[in-house]
């Protein structure tokens, strides 16, 4: 076992979950980030059915590379620290969790109301759809940040 | 009252509980050894459950362990 009994925070390590979030935090800016940056720069298909199919298919090519991040991620953070990755949650890693979901959810609704309420007035198709992904992947990243930051800065709760 | 701090001895008292490690404190009150160093910091107040258990390792009342600074 590693002699851990002088250990100050910097040296205990970072938490395995903050490593977690950082992979995910990785995948969503790479994946939905190239994403956006596509989809806005296109100019517009002849019709809405294929404009639709693009959307879906980039959205899928994303989805894939974000998948393939958090999941090649995990397995270096896994590798690299796995009696860490074994350690259950304990009561700071749900505070933290539950703190992160609740700070994305603020983000989440304040999206759905632009999606939902505001946007059919002047928008439509895949337009608000591409929305509604946006306002998802910020409330994701806010999640996330929120999660790296508890765990650099500390958490009171 | 509210910008005061708690503080404690947990570094301390590992010492003197035959140099424990953080990952052994852990272990036995079911935390991660990061958790241990960020409450040993002050970086993370814990519950006053996981207080109690970590007082009962050490054999010491809770005010042994925690108190407020100054």
């Amino acid at each position: 076992m590693t002699d851990t009994s002088d250990m100050g925070l910097a040296e205990a390590g970072v938490p395995f979950r903050e490593k977690s979030a950082w992979v995910a935090i990785a995948g969503m800016v790479v994946a939905y980030g190239a994403y956006f940056i596509v989809v806005s720069a296109l100019p517009r298909a002849g019709s809405e059915i294929d404009e639709t199919l693009r959307t879906i298919a980039l959205f899928g090519i994303a989805t894939v590379i974000r998948l393939l991040i958090l999941g090649i991620g995990t397995l270096v953070i896994r590798s690299g620290s796995p009696a860490d990755a074994r350690v259950p949650s304990d009561e700071r890693d749900r505070a933290i969790a539950g703190r992160s979901a609740a700070f994305a959810y603020y983000v989440l609704m304040a999206g759905m109301i632009v999606v939902g309420i505001m946007m059919p007035f002047n928008a439509h198709g895949v337009a608000i759809t591409n929305a509604a992904l946006f306002w998802l992947v910020a409330a994701e990243i806010v999640r996330y940040g929120t999660t790296i930051s508890a765990y650099r800065r500390g958490w009171h709760g | 009252m509210a910008d005061t701090k708690i503080v404690n001895n947990i570094r301390t008292l590992r010492f003197m509980a035959g140099e424990m490690t953080q990952a052994d404190l852990g272990t036995r009150i079911g935390m991660t050894r990061q958790t241990i160093a960020a409450i040993e910091a002050g970086k993370y107040s814990p519950t006053l459950e996981a207080a109690f258990r970590i007082a009962q390792v050490f054999g010491k009342t809770l005010d042994e362990v925690f108190q407020w600074e100054g």
